[in-house]
C-alpha cells in the first residue's frame, strides 16, 4: 500500500494548522461566512441539516487497517460513533462541530488521512476497482495509476479552480466495478493487439440534473502518456467549460455541445503541444509507486481447502455467504471477500466504530492489513485464505457484517437524503430499509439474482439512481415525499441511463412497486437473464402496467 | 404562524429564536403571528453573522396538542434524522412528540416565503 513520505506528512501537518487558523479567525468574526465557506469546503467540511459534515478521502478506495482504526477513533471522538461510506468511496461523518473540526482533521492526519479534494471545483478522489491487486481479471494494478493521478492532481495550480468538480475512475478489468462511464473521465486499462498497455479514455459521463454516459475519445492511449493526456482534457475543459451556470459547467455539457469528435480533436491538438517529459511520470517514479503495490507474500496453497469445505458442509449460513460474498482470487487458495454494509434495517453505507475496529483486526489477521471501499457502499477484504474463511465469516457475523446479499435486491445504494442533506427533496434511507425488509428472505433474494437498486434524495444523484436497474429519485410533490422510478439503468461496462417508469409514487407505495416489478421479471424472464436483461428484451410496458394499471 | 431558525456557527446545531436569544428546541421557539414582528426578528438575526448561519423564517401550524413546523424538512431539523434516534429527539419531550405525530405538509423548502398555499 502506498506510504506517505516525510514531505507528504509535513504537507498534511501544514494543511491542518492552516485550517486551524482559518477556523479560529472565523469563530473570532474576522472572516465572514462567504469568505470562510470555500475554505472549509476545500477541507471537506459541509454544513448539513443537523450539524457539519466532514468528508474524508479514501484515495482509490484503499484503506489500511491503521487508517480504518483511525476512522473508528474519529467516529467515537468527534461524531456519534459511526460513519457513512459514500458512492465515491469516501467516508462522511455527519455530526461534526466546527470548533472541533481542526482536531478531527489533525487526528486523521496522524494516519495519513485527509479531507482535501473531497469537495469544491477540483479533481476529486479517483475511484478504482475495489478488487485491484486481487482479481485475475485485471491487466495491471489500477491503483498504481490512481496514485499517480492523486499525486499529479493534488493542489495542481492549473486545476484548482475548474468550472466544476471533476471525477475520474479507473479500472483494469473488463468487468467495470467503478461506474467509469458515469465519471467526467473513465479510464479502462487494456492490452493492445501488440501486447502494450493502454487506456481507453472515456469523457463526459456524469449523473446529476443531466445524466450522460461517457464517450470514448481514445481507444488506446499508451500508459506512459496518461498525465499528459489528462492535462490536455482538463485544459480544453478549463478553456471552454461554462462558468456562468453551475448546472452547465460540467465537462459532460461541453462534450455534448461540441460533440465527441470535436472535443476529441481539440484534446488531441492540445496533447500534441504538451511536452510529455515535463508532465508524464519518469519510469523511476512509476517504478517507485508500483513498488508500494507489490503483491503481498501470498502462501502456496492447494486450490481446495479442506477446512473450508468441511465447515461449509456443516454451516448453510457460511455456504450462502461464500456463494454471494466471495469471488475468485488470482492466487490459488485465496478469495476476495465482500463485506456488505446493507444489513436489513440498517442504513446503507453506515458502519459503527466497533465494526470499523473489527474490520481493521480482520484485515490484519487475514488480509495483509488491507481493506477496500466499493462505490456500492460496501467493503472488501481483498486477500483471504479459503482456510480462514470460516473464521472470518464468524467474526463478521458477530458484529452484523455477514449479510450475504452482494449484488442482490437488498444491496441498495442510498444517499443520506432528507435525513441529513440540506439539498434533499425526500428521504432515501427509509425507502431502502422498506425494500430490504420486503425482500428479507434470502432464498427469495437469491432466486431473483442480480438486481441493483439505487436511491437519491434529489436530482444531484449522489445515489446514482439514473444507473440503477431500478432507480429511485426522491421528489417533492406539494411538500409530500414522492418517488420517481426509473428502469433499465446500468453503471457497469454496459452503462445506460434508465427510463422513467411513470408518475411518481408516494413513499408508502415504493417497496410494493418494486415487488410488482420483480414479479413481472420472475414471470417474464428466460434462462439466465438478470432483471436488467429481461427489461432490455421485454421493454418498459409490462413493468409499467404492473405498477400503474394492475394496482388501481 | 412563523418561527425563526438558523444553524449555529460554532457547531452547526439547529437553533430557534426566542426574544433575542437562540434556543435549541423548537418547543422553546418564539412563535410570530405578525409578519412585521417576524421580519424584525429576522433582520436582527441577520445582524449576527458570527453567531448563526443563514437565519430564515419557517411556517408553523397548529398540530394536535401543540405546534409543528409545516414543512417536512423543518420537522426533521427540529427532531433529527429518522434512521437513527440522534439529534434533538434523543432527549424526548412534549415538542418532540407533537412534531412526530404531526401530519400534513407544505413544500419541503420550509422557508416561510417559499411556501405555496392553495
Ligand atoms: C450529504 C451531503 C452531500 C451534498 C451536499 C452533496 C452535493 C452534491 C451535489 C450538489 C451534486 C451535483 C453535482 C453536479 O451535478 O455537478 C452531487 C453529485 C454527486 N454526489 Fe453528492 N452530495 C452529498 C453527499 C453525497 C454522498 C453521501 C454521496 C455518495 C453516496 C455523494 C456522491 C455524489 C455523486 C456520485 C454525485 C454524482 C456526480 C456526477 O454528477 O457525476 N454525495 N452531490
Ligand atoms: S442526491 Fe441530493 S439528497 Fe442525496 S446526498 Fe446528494 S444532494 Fe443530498
Amino acid at each position: 500500500m502506498y506510504q506517505y513520505d516525510a514531505i507528504d506528512k509535513a504537507f498534511l501537518d501544514d494543511r491542518v494548522s492552516e485550517f486551524r487558523t482559518q477556523v479560529q479567525r472565523r469563530l473570532a468574526g474576522e472572516m465572514t461566512e462567504d469568505q470562510f465557506k470555500p475554505l472549509r469546503l476545500m477541507n471537506g467540511l459541509y454544513l448539513q441539516l443537523h450539524a457539519y459534515m466532514l468528508r474524508v478521502a479514501v484515495p482509490y478506495g484503499t484503506l489500511s487497517s491503521a487508517k480504518m482504526r483511525r476512522l473508528a477513533h474519529v467516529a467515537r471522538t468527534y461524531d456519534k460513533g459511526y460513519g457513512h461510506f459514500t458512492t465515491r468511496t469516501n467516508m462522511q461523518f455527519h455530526w461534526i462541530k466546527l470548533r472541533e473540526a481542526p482536531d478531527a482533521i489533525a487526528s486523521l492526519a496522524e494516519d495519513g488521512l485527509h479531507s482535501m479534494q473531497t469537495s469544491g471545483n477540483c479533481i476529486r478522489n479517483t475511484t478504482a476497482d475495489p478488487r485491484a491487486g486481487a482479481t485475475a481479471e485485471e491487466v495491471d494494478d489500477p491503483r498504481v495509476w490512481a496514485e499517480a493521478i492523486r499525486q499529479w492532481s493534488t493542489l495542481h495550480p492549473e486545476f484548482t479552480y475548474l468550472p466544476r468538480k471533476f471525477k475520474i475512475a479507473i479500472t483494469a478489468a473488463a468487468k467495470d466495478r467503478t461506474a467509469a462511464k458515469t465519471h467526467d473521465i473513465g479510464l479502462s486499462l487494456r492490452r493492445g493487439r501488440d501486447g502494450s498497455l493502454g487506456f481507453e479514455v472515456m469523457v463526459g459521463g456524469g449523473l446529476g440534473r443531466t445524466p450522460y454516459i461517457g464517450q470514448t475519445i481514445r481507444e488506446h492511449l499508451p500508459v506512459g502518456r496518461l498525465l499528459s493526456y489528462l492535462e490536455a482534457i482538463l485544459r480544453v475543459y478549463n478553456r471552454h467549460g461554462r462558468r456562468d451556470n453551475n448546472n452547465k459547467a460540467r465537462i459532460k455539457i461541453l462534450v455534448a455541445q461540441l460533440g465527441t469528435e470535436e472535443f476529441a480533436r481539440q484534446v488531441e491538438a492540445e496533447f500534441a503541444l504538451i511536452d510529455g517529459s515535463k508532465v508524464d511520470l519518469p519510469d523511476e517514479e512509476l517504478a517507485r509507486i508500483r513498488g508500494f503495490f507489490a503483491p503481498p507474500a501470498f502462501a502456496t496453497l492447494p486450490a481446495v481447502s479442506k477446512v473450508f469445505e468441511e465447515a461449509k458442509a456443516r454451516d448453510p449460513a457460511l455456504a450462502r455467504f461464500a456463494r454471494q460474498n466471495t469471488h475468485a482470487h488470482k492466487v490459488r487458495g485465496y478469495v476476495i471477500v465482500d463485506v456488505s454494509l446493507k444489513a436489513p434495517g440498517e442504513t446503507p453505507g453506515d458502519i459503527s466504530a466497533e465494526q470499523m475496529d473489527v474490520m481493521a483486526d480482520l484485515a490484519d489477521r487475514y488480509s495483509f492489513g488491507e481493506i477496500r471501499v466499493t462505490h456500492e457502499q460496501n467493503l472488501v477484504l481483498p486477500h483471504v485464505k479459503l482456510d480462514d474463511l470460516p473464521a472470518v465469516h464468524a467474526a463478521l457475523a458477530a458484529v452484523g457484517l455477514a449479510t450475504p446479499n452482494i449484488n442482490l435486491i437488498s444491496d441498495i445504494i442510498a444517499c443520506p437524503g432528507l435525513d441529513y442533506c440540506s439539498l434533499a427533496n425526500a428521504r432515501a434511507i427509509p425507502i431502502a430499509q422498506d425494500i430490504a425488509r420486503k425482500f428479507a428472505d434470502p432464498d427469495k433474494a437469491e432466486q431473483i439474482g442480480e438486481l441493483k437498486i439505487k436511491i437519491s434524495g434529489c436530482i444531484n444523484a449522489c445515489g446514482h439512481h439514473h444507473v440503477g436497474h431500478i432507480g429511485i429519485l426522491g421528489v417533492d410533490k406539494k411538500g409530500e415525499e414522492f418517488y420517481q422510478l426509473t428502469l433499465g439503468g446500468s453503471g457497469a461496462e454496459d452503462a445506460e441511463v434508465g427510463k422513467i417508469l411513470g408518475p411518481a409514487l408516494p413513499a408508502g407505495r415504493v417497496a410494493e412497486a418494486v415487488d410488482q416489478l420483480v414479479e413481472v421479471y420472475l414471470r417474464e424472464r428466460k434462462d439466465g437473464e438478470r432483471f436488467l436483461d429481461t427489461y432490455r428484451r421485454a421493454g418498459l410496458e409490462p413493468f409499467k402496467e404492473a405498477v400503474y394499471v394492475a394496482a388501481y | 404562524m412563523m418561527a425563526l431558525t438558523a444553524s449555529r456557527l460554532i457547531d452547526g446545531e439547529v437553533v430557534f429564536w426566542n426574544r433575542g436569544q437562540w434556543v435549541e428546541r423548537f418547543g422553546q421557539a418564539e412563535l410570530f403571528e405578525a409578519d412585521e414582528v417576524a421580519g424584525q426578528a429576522e433582520a436582527a438575526a441577520k445582524g449576527q453573522p458570527n453567531v448563526v448561519i443563514d437565519p430564515y423564517l419557517i411556517a408553523v401550524s397548529e398540530a394536535e396538542d401543540g405546534f409543528a413546523p409545516v414543512a417536512y424538512r423543518e420537522r426533521l431539523r427540529a427532531l433529527g434524522p429518522t434512521n437513527l434516534r440522534h439529534g434533538k429527539q434523543e432527549e424526548g419531550g412534549h415538542d418532540v412528540e407533537v412534531i412526530t405525530r404531526a401530519v400534513g405538509v407544505a413544500r419541503s423548502g420550509g422557508r416561510h416565503n417559499l411556501i405555496k398555499r392553495k
